[in-house]
């Protein structure tokens, strides 16, 4: 038990390892994954920030450079006309009017307050004195007074113009100097920024990035998110986007407005953004792209929660799978102990079945009389085959049966039939009675329909007389002087019709006849090639002179040979009856049988010892006629039986008063040794025949030797006069 | 049955014990054959042991005997029993072997 315990256990723990292994490996791929996915992303980010910073600066300067070449062009005429207000007037003219992207453009003297100014409107070229109007002081305002600080060009700050054109605009002035080299007017063109509104609103980088431009004094020039042209400065929009943590975008602000490109990672309310921020050197502006870390990631991202999503899916899979299989063995062995147990009670079965059944043998060993033994060998574990034996007022009640089926129920069958054998075998003498009684029985109470083949002899010890009823079992083989089957009506089997008169029949055993009973088993054994074993080989085994417990090895060791590796179909169970009693006038006849072999010859002396001691010969007589006997015995041996076709030779002596009477008998084919010419013993060496010298003896031991054919036998006798 | 092969002198001499029947005859025939093989010699079947002879026993001495006539040798039968002599007398054996008794 505490085994078992461990065993679940250990299953449970290796099912939690297996899931735990399997998450770590795959929770490190999807890692290692991420990580390079998100690396190549970054680049790819920084890549095309980069490329649209770049992309807007060119765009931004170039209208710049087309604006301070229109101005720069322009200023050699002004220094001309500085003197002619209307010429100044017409400059400016022609300078918003031939320059798409200038909307206004003014000529403020150094000297008296005129300013010439034309500018826009409606689409029309619209001149004006007004900004040299003693109202407005231009001579205080920033577009004049840095290009003259610088002596240089100067973009103003991004202004809202108000006046004219309501949009955002932004001026570029520059010093216009006589040619005596005194500044002498500043000439400004307005240049209108809708078009970089356009221009940063079309920057697609990310769904969600934010692109602004901010000008050298920090203020976000355009942007499309109206947030964040309110918060109007960078500062502005840390304020409103992380108020408490404004350090990233005070980073920000720091390198845009010195004028450096790159990037920073910057955290506004718990996200992550990259500002990406490049310098628009021709305006002194500064451009950044702010994407958030989740845009850039958003595929590697989604690509990681399907994998973790799939991973979860693996897992409970796994564990399912687990659970399943530490289940499944439970289960099987479950169904191992149970089959264990299952087969533990088919032994005890087996024993319990084995034991109803004599084995010990031989199993008279007290009588003379009987040589027997029989064997079962079933197929499975309880079988259905069955035999039985026991000597009764010195007659040996004996049966063979085969039930219908194998395995249990045909063993339970098969021990009522045994029983019902010993009840009804108790008191009655007669076979056809008992069989009838069994089969009247079994009828009755038979709802399985199962039935069972049966052979009952009776053998009466004394006389050898045996009577005996078949109830559809084979017929046994009978040994007497030759084998053959023992002739049994087929009667039905036990079990099927109630009320059937089984037939009863009569043979009477003579010394040294025997009966084989057997079962199906032995005459159908398969061997691998599906070749039954036979009728011809089962008996081809029991040829030989053996005793009764030879005969059923020898029997089992031939099936089991024949048989290879195919496995046992059928149950086997064999009876070997030799009947040794009652030897007829045993004072004056002896018999033998030899097998048509010349190695059994030398049996023949014993039989002649038999014969000398029963008929008081001496010596030389014995010797003699054990002389003329082989030669006639080994004559028949060659003769009548061709070779490699077994046979049986028989030889009996009658004794008698005056002389002793030999028969010599078989079944081989008709030989007649009398009919060979007399040898001529006469001959000198050269004309001697080899042969021929056996049946001369024979003519010369022997006082008459007669030969003659009958019922198939060839039956020679040979008379010995003993007086 | 027993057989045993002895040169003497420039003799082959074979010794037989038991009893020579049908059975055994084949096995004593190839035991006897280097006497055939050295029918140009004296040979000499010492039968003081052998108990039974057959016909088939008979036939490989007349082999024997047959080979000697053939090949110019000698065959003795030694010491046969009164039984076994009767045998010979049977079958004209007596008139073929050279039979003798004692040393």
């Amino acid at each position: 038990m505490a085994r078992q315990i461990n065993t679940k256990h250990l299953a449970a723990i290796q099912g939690i390892m297996i899931v735990l292994v399997s998450i770590v490996t795959l929770e490190a791929t999807l890692m290692l994954q991420t990580y390079y996915s998100k690396k190549v992303l970054k680049e790819e980010a920084n890549r095309r920030a980069e490329s649209e910073l770049e992309t807007t600066e060119l765009a931004i300067t170039a209208v710049a450079r087309q604006v301070e070449t229109a101005v720069n062009n322009t200023g050699w005429n002004v220094a001309r006309y500085v003197d002619k207000p209307d010429s100044l007037m017409e400059i400016t003219r022609r300078l918003v009017t031939y320059n798409d992207v200038i909307f206004g453009s003014a000529i403020a003297l150094t000297g008296k307050q005129l300013s010439p100014y034309s500018y826009m409107r409606d689409g029309q070229v619209v001149s004006t004195d007004a900004l040299g109007s003693a109202s407005y002081d231009y001579k205080n305002k920033e577009w004049f007074l840095k290009p003259l600080e610088l002596g240089r060009g100067f973009w103003s700050e991004p202004y809202f113009d108000e006046g004219g054109g309501q949009m955002l605009m932004t001026t570029y002035s520059v010093p216009i100097s006589s040619n005596a080299g005194k500044v002498v007017a500043v000439l400004t063109a307005d240049v209108s920024l809708d078009w970089l509104a356009n221009l940063v609103e079309n920057i697609d980088v990310y769904p969600t990035a934010l692109s602004m431009v901010v000008s050298s004094s920090g203020k976000i020039i355009v942007s499309p998110d109206e947030e964040l042209s309110t918060a109007s400065s960078i500062q502005g929009l840390a304020a409103q986007a992380a108020p408490d943590d404004t350090s990233g975008y005070n980073e920000v602000n720091r390198a845009m407005l010195s004028g450096q490109t790159g990037n920073l990672k910057v955290k506004t309310n718990g996200k992550v953004n990259y500002v990406f921020f490049g310098a628009i050197e021709s305006m002194g502006w500064s451009m950044s792209i702010i994407i958030p870390e989740e845009e850039i990631y958003i595929g590697v991202n989604r690509l990681t929660n399907m994998v973790i999503l799939l991973q979860l899916l693996g897992v409970l899979m796994i564990i399912i799978i687990i659970v399943h299989t530490v289940r499944s063995q439970r289960k099987l062995r479950e169904v191992e102990e149970s089959k264990s147990r299952i087969d533990g009670e088919l032994q005890v079965a087996s024993n319990i079945q084995m034991s109803m059944l004599p084995k010990v043998f031989p199993p008279f060993p007290e009588r003379t009389d009987i040589d027997m033994s029989a064997a079962l060998v079933s197929a499975k574990e309880v079988g259905g085959d069955i035999y039985d034996f026991y000597m009764r007022d010195d007659k040996l009640f004996f049966c063979i049966g085969d039930v219908s089926g194998k395995g249990v129920p045909a063993s339970l069958f098969m021990a009522v039939t045994r029983n019902l054998f010993r009840a009804e075998s108790a008191n009655e003498d007669s076979p056809e009675k008992i069989v009838t009684a069994i089969n009247d029985t079994l009828c009755s109470s038979n709802e399985s329909s199962m039935f069972v083949t049966f052979f009952c002899g009776v053998l009466d010890m004394a006389t050898g007389e045996m009577y005996y009823c078949n109830a559809g079992h084979n017929a046994p083989a009978l040994f007497t002087d030759s084998i053959g089957e023992l002739p049994a009506d087929p009667n039905i089997p036990l079990g099927v019709l109630p009320g059937f008169r089984y037939s009863l029949q009569q043979v009477v055993l003579n010394h040294d006849d025997a009966l084989f009973l057997y079962t199906d088993g032995i005459t159908e054994a398969e061997d691998e090639n599906h070749q039954l074993f036979g009728m011809e080989r089962m008996l081809s085994v029991l040829h030989s002179r053996r005793s009764a417990q030879g005969h059923l090895e020898a029997m089992a060791e031939a099936v089991l040979r024949f048989r290879g590796n195919a496995p046992q179909s059928d149950d086997i169970t064999a009876l070997f009856i030799h009947y040794l009693g009652h030897p007829v006038q045993k004072d004056h006849e002896c018999k033998i049988v030899f097998d048509n072999d010349v190695s059994q010859i030398p049996r023949l002396e014993e039989f002649m010892e038999e014969v000398e001691r029963v008929a008081g010969f001496d010596m030389p007589l014995t010797m003699s006629l054990n002389l003329a006997l082989e030669e006639a015995v080994v004559n028949v041996m060659q003769y009548a039986f061709p070779k490699g076709v077994t046979g049986r030779v028989n030889l009996k002596a009658i004794i008698r008063d005056e002389c002793v009477e030999f028969i010599l008998w078989d079944k081989g084919v008709a030989f007649d040794p009398t009919a060979a010419p007399e040898a001529d013993t006469s001959l000198g060496v050269e004309e001697r025949a080899i042969g021929g010298l056996g049946i001369h003896l024979v003519r010369k031991i022997m006082d008459s030797v007669s030969y003659v054919r009958r019922d198939g036998m060839n039956i020679l006798t040979m008379i010995k006069n003993t007086k | 049955m027993e057989v045993t092969i002895i040169e003497q002198d420039s003799a082959l001499v074979a010794k037989l014990a038991g009893r020579l029947d049908t059975a055994v005859s084949q096995e004593v025939s190839a035991k006897l054959q280097p006497l055939v093989d050295n029918a140009d010699r004296t040979l000499i079947l010492d039968c003081k042991d052998l108990e039974y002879i057959s016909s088939s026993g008979l036939r490989i001495f007349l082999t024997i005997r047959k080979a000697a006539a053939a090949k110019g040798g000698k065959v003795i039968v030694k010491d046969i029993s009164t039984e076994i002599r009767q045998v010979f007398m049977m079958t004209g054996f007596l008139n073929l072997f050279e039979v003798v008794t004692g040393a």
